[in-house]
């Protein structure tokens, strides 16, 4: 009898795995990881890119601190009910469900998919308050980029290797959340 | 006695297409020239032919170095990785796609953070094309993507320096 139990993976190397092999984690692992950890993840992540936003803006003269803190706010709802809405918006249009994939795993597996967003966003915010860097596009939207692996492998996941229509997908998801952020900015100025 | 030539079975190498990628690297080196504090026509050729070169070297040895790794699988499939490597380069339209719409739409000069997640992310899903087509280890991820890196950071480095 085999009594040795599999090791479970912690979740921050999900994360982190989420990053270098995401394909892997999207097929075995997202099972394992609630839809509120995924969620704190892009949320921090989108927390940290508004913020260094907002600092941009504070250092160029164009706002105040107040609106840098509403902007960090910003950041966190963007990133946790607009990143949800998003893989919403996916998981319907992919008929995710005829594959016997939930709305919550759409939404782990999407959010999860910005720990690399977090990694540079964390970077950016740790240059921008030490050397004084402008970095929300350097970083920030560097770190967007990145995130566009996962979601593209979430994706895939999604629509049953569909390629066309995980490309048009990831497109679109990564216009919607670079004007998205573009706007936003615009709000802070 | 039938002829493969190399080519055990599925699709010849005429029927991958490689144009798509060809056209997002020209796109990328189009929009690079335009980054540039002053347009110059000599700028445009000389980055057109960098991004060419950057795009034949990354298809051409991503093919070599999947049928070097994967020697079982090319006994089976002479063009398995042709085929990945087709398939998993589609996926820098979404990076080249998205740095239009940022210079064109929001007047951003970043081109070369989009180039760079362009390659990697393409290279790295040519990788697990390969492994989904029965390859083994994580090597056919890390080698493409390790790849990717060198010749993106190469192609940033070089259009840097370019006048």
């Amino acid at each position: 009898m085999n009594t040795i139990a599999p090791t479970a993976v912690p979740r921050w190397k999900t994360a982190l795995n989420m990053i270098i092999n995401p394909g892997e984690v999207v097929k075995n692992q997202m099972t394992k990881v609630p839809w509120p950890y995924s969620l704190m993840i892009s949320g921090l992540s989108f927390t940290l890119f508004f913020l260094q936003t907002g600092l941009d803006l504070l250092r160029s003269g164009q706002t105040g601190v107040p609106i840098v803190i509403l902007m960090a706010m910003l950041g966190l709802l963007y990133g946790t009910v607009g990143i949800a809405l998003l893989a919403v918006l996916v998981w319907a249009l992919s008929q995710a469900a005829d594959r016997g994939l939930t709305m919550e795993w759409a939404i782990s597996s999407f959010a999860l998919g910005y720990s690399a967003t977090f990694v540079y966003a964390l970077t950016g915010l740790i240059f921008s308050l030490t050397l004084g860097w402008k970095t929300a596009v350097a970083f920030g939207v560097t770190g967007v980029l990145w995130a566009l692996r996962p979601n593209l492998f979430t994706i895939r996941q999604m629509s049953g290797e569909r390629t066309a229509f995980s490309i048009a997908m990831t497109t679109l998801c990564g216009a919607i959340l670079l004007f998205g952020w573009a706007l936003l900015g615009k709000f802070g100025a | 006695m039938e002829m493969n030539l190399g080519y055990a079975d599925g699709a010849g190498p005429g029927e991958v297409k490689f144009w798509p990628v060809y056209l997002c690297f020209i796109i990328f080196g189009i929009m690079i020239s335009f980054s540039k504090p002053e347009f110059k026509v000599t700028t445009l050729l000389l980055s057109l032919f960098l991004a060419l070169i950057i795009g034949l070297l990354t298809v051409n040895l991503l093919i070599m170095s999947f049928n070097a790794g994967n020697a079982a699988l090319r006994k089976n499939s002479g063009s398995f990785a042709r085929e990945a490597v087709g398939t998993g380069m589609l996926f820098m339209i979404p990076f080249t796609v998205l740095a239009v719409l940022a210079k064109f739409g929001l007047g951003w000069d970043a081109v070369m953070p989009f180039a760079s997640a362009a390659i990697m992310t393409a290279a790295a899903t040519a990788g697990t094309e390969v492994m989904k087509k029965g390859a083994q280890g994580i090597k056919n991820v890390l080698i493409p993507s390790v790849l990717a890196f060198v010749l993106s950071t190469g192609w940033m480095m070089l259009t840097g320096i370019m006048p």
